[in-house]
């Protein structure tokens, strides 16, 4: 098995392999990684509770927040770079973007017809 | 006597004897036969002193091509399961005109859902992975899958869903909701018996094996190919699989979700699909198509790749149209994901909702007709050789276009209105899984059984299996397509429309030959193991083929190849063969090295067996044996996890020696090659 391993290994690294860095530089990584983790999930409570900035708007921050802590995940704790070892992950990650994007967008878009065109039974009793 | 009653409620959950069937006897009888059938195996197993060597190099091998036919066999064993469901829902419906026919409705109903439950997740699905187990590894020239141990957790993870499902016969009963459960009919309130937790929780564990299966096949193709095997060189069969299973990982976590939360509300009193409470039913359509549309190209992506191969092989030319190929399957992939509001057109979305979807579901067809053309076209100009294995696929092609045709008359939204739900449908999709799914996996069945155990499949009679097989299908779907147009819904007890039945006597009729069909290839199987000596495929490339699975023995040996192939092109092996770089190759004395193979673990059948006992106690809420069950496959995860020695080392002079015989028996072919 390990030669087949080690065959690619100079271009492409097998999820969860990594380049060869010191330990110290890695645990660099986690901790700023964690530090910005932690720095947005409190913006994000903070924002949800405030009244210092415009009420409609608290939505919108707290969905800009979550995908930033998407990020941050994805960078600092699954690795995922721009480097050419990296081709396979960037990869999958589109390709689950793209489903979850077709799935979650179509789901709305259909259940949202649904619901206009055949409310439930109660609904239907408001209305008359 | 209250204190006693109370606790055996709480030690066996809503389990007693009024579970067993006693009253009804038709599944009770079979139940008996095949509970006395697995005994009187298990005996035979154990008195012959066969069981260590079942246990060491079969149930506990992680050796990918042994967990491939394994795959294969639990297929063909639920073949006939889901076979025999068939048989009396034809001899049913031929029967139950203006009378109740043989079969109580609510047994009928239990049938057409476990028909439908066996056949896609215990009949299509293992055969397809099984074929790609058995065959990827080896098209890529590499030594097993990328984890090995995974694999052989998958395998015994579909199994224990195949023994819940099988279970049900004897111990309570199945669902009556068909294949899907759909709610309300599937909640509590409905369905207040076992049979729906039968349903749910065998196929969450036989899921979480199948999305096991699905990684670790991604993995092996993306990660794990030969030398030079870059991603335009691989073969066609191992496009598909890579399409199928990134479909697998990208689908199924969707059905584990659906059902979680169908098992949230019948277990505790959650409202995600009820009538009240806000629950919305809708909901479950929706979600459970989202995965269901893209199971379908799941089934018959891989289905594909193996006609591509089969079609190449036996016109004895390279594949029309390589790249135009892997430009419609990772094409499919993604639109797969985009079709499956098709499944629920009537549910009322509206006009522009269905427009979208519909169309959507025809642009789909494109690409699937390019692989049509690219076949017509290879086999074009060739010199096409019609074994069994060709005459699938010439048949599958003729199937599956009518198939086809009729799935873009059903994506027309307002033909579809008039068409769902009849029997129009049922034909319709009869005819894409069986004259695409298992058309495709008996083909590939018969293309690399070779393979898998060093001879070939008596031709006679798997020529007969596929006639009768073949006209056996037209003659049994038909007349669904025209008593759909005449009305008849599907899963009907019984009905009282004269038109009707002369239709369903054609169809059990035609069944009758299928089963034909089906009794020649097991035929066929006992025929050519009696006659292995004269079938002896000594050189390995018994058809000759062009990728690299037939640069080694069959069956090959444990480490697949003693060096790793170096491929300079589409179609390796071929490629190898015309420039007889095999032969001056062979007459080198190749330098041999040791090679690491991973250890055999019983991991995946213990962790099987406590999934098993996990699953048993969900469905009948005992719960003392659910923690027990799940204690033990978290205790069999971690001392895997622990594992000391994980691999074991094949010395170079024993690679040696068993690559010499094949390299023999080759040099012997390549030589008789070179007088004719």
């Amino acid at each position: 098995m390990s030669d087949q391993m080690h065959m690619h290994a100079e271009h492409d690294l097998a999820p969860g392999d990594e380049e060869q860095h010191s330990v110290g530089v890695r645990i660099l990584g986690y901790v700023i990684g964690l530090a910005l983790a932690l720095l947005l999930t409190g913006t994000s409570f903070f924002i949800a509770g405030t009244d210092l900035v415009w009420q409609p708007s608290i939505p919108v921050a707290l969905i800009v927040l979550a995908i930033a802590q998407m990020g941050v995940h994805l960078v600092f704790f699954l690795h995922i770079t721009t480097g050419p070892d990296n081709t396979n992950n960037v990869l999958a990650l589109a390709f689950g973007l793209l489903v979850v994007f077709l799935v979650v967008g179509g789901t709305v878009w259909i259940m949202a017809h649904l619901n206009a065109n055949m409310p439930p039974m109660d609904q239907i009793m408001r209305m008359q | 006597m209250p204190v006693v009653r109370t606790v055996e409620a709480t030690m066996l959950g809503k389990l007693d004897w009024s579970a067993i069937p006693f009253d009804q006897p038709i599944p009770l009888v079979a139940g008996a036969v095949v509970l006395v059938a697995i005994l009187a195996v298990l005996i035979w197993v154990v008195v012959k002193g066969h069981l260590p060597y079942l246990w060491h190099e079969w149930i506990t091998s992680v050796d990918h091509k042994r967990i491939g036919v394994m795959y294969i066999l639990l297929a063909s064993v639920m073949l006939l399961r889901g076979g025999s469901d068939a048989i009396m829902m034809r001899i049913q419906q031929a029967v139950a005109y203006q009378s109740q026919g043989y079969l109580p409705p609510e047994h009928y109903n239990q049938i057409f859902s476990a028909h439908g439950t066996i056949m896609i997740f215990f009949v299509a699905m293992p055969f397809v992975i099984g074929l790609m187990n058995l065959v990827v590894p080896l098209q890529l020239g590499v030594r097993d899958v990328a984890f090995p141990t995974l694999n052989s957790v998958g395998f015994w993870l579909t199994a224990t869903g195949a023994l819940l499902v099988n279970l049900s016969l004897v111990i309570g009963e199945f669902a009556r909701t068909g294949w899907l459960a759909f709610p309300p009919l599937s909640e509590l309130s409905y369905s207040p018996g076992v049979g729906v937790d039968y349903y749910a929780w065998s196929l969450q564990i036989s899921g979480v094996g199948t999305l096991v299966a699905g990684i670790n096949l991604v993995t092996t193709v993306l990660k794990l190919r030969t030398k030079g095997m870059n991603y335009l060189r691989m073969p066609m069969f191992c496009w598909t699989t890579l399409a199928s299973n990134l479909l697998i990982v990208a689908a199924f976590p969707i059905l584990t979700a659906t059902l979680a939360m169908l098992l949230l509300d019948r277990y505790l009193g959650f409202h995600f699909f009820t009538n009240e409470a806000g629950g919305n039913v809708m909901m479950f359509m929706n979600l459970i198509w989202a995965w269901g549309h893209p199971e379908v190209y799941i089934l018959v992506l891989p289905a594909f790749g193996i006609f591509s191969e089969v079609v190449s092989t036996f016109s004895g030319k390279a594949l029309f149209g390589y790249r135009s190929m892997v430009l419609a399957t990772m094409a499919i992939c993604v639109v797969s994901f985009m079709v499956w509001l098709h499944h629920f057109f009537t549910m009322g979305a509206g006009p522009d909702v269905n427009a979208i979807f519909g169309i959507a579901s025809m642009i789909i067809a494109i690409p699937t007709g390019v692989k049509i053309y690219n076949w017509l076209f290879t086999m074009y100009g060739g010199r096409i050789r019609f074994a069994t294995p060709m005459l699938w696929s010439v048949g599958f092609m003729v199937t599956f276009i009518i198939g086809g045709l009729t799935g873009v008359l059903l994506a027309v939204p307002p033909a579809d209105f008039m068409l769902h739900n009849s029997m129009f449908l049922v034909a319709h999709f009869h005819n894409v899984i069986i004259g695409g799914v298992l058309f495709g996996a008996f083909a590939g069945f018969e293309y690399w059984f070779p393979k898998a155990f060093g001879f070939r499949l008596d031709e006679r009679w798997g020529k007969a299996a596929f006639w009768f097989t073949f006209l056996g299908f037209f003659a049994t779907f038909v007349p669904l397509y025209v008593a759909g147009m005449l009305g008849m819904t599907r899963r009907m007890q019984h009905y009282d429309v004269a038109a009707w039945r002369p239709w369903m006597i054609v169809a059990a009729f035609g069944m009758a030959v299928l089963t034909i069909g089906v009794v020649c290839q097991i035929v066929q199987l006992v025929v050519s193991i009696r006659n292995r000596e004269a079938l002896r495929d000594r050189t390995g490339d018994p058809w000759d083929g062009r990728s690299l699975e037939w640069a080694t023995s069959s069956p090959p040996p444990v480490f697949n190849f003693a060096f790793n192939p170096d491929v300079r092109g589409e179609d390796a092996y071929w490629d190898m063969k015309a420039r007889a770089q095999q032969q001056s190759l062979e007459h080198e004395v190749p330098e041999y090295r040791d090679i690491e193979m991973p250890r055999n673990s019983p991991t995946g059948f213990v962790c099987a067996f406590f999934a098993t006992i996990m699953g048993f106690a969900l469905i009948w809420h005992i719960w003392w044996m659910v923690i027990l069950g799940g204690l033990g496959a978290f205790a069999t995860f971690v001392v895997f996890a622990w594992r000391d020695h994980d691999e074991y080392v094949i010395p170079a002079e024993e690679v040696a020696r068993i690559d010499r015989v094949n390299l023999e028996e080759r040099r012997g072919l390549v030589s008789m090659a070179g007088a004719t």
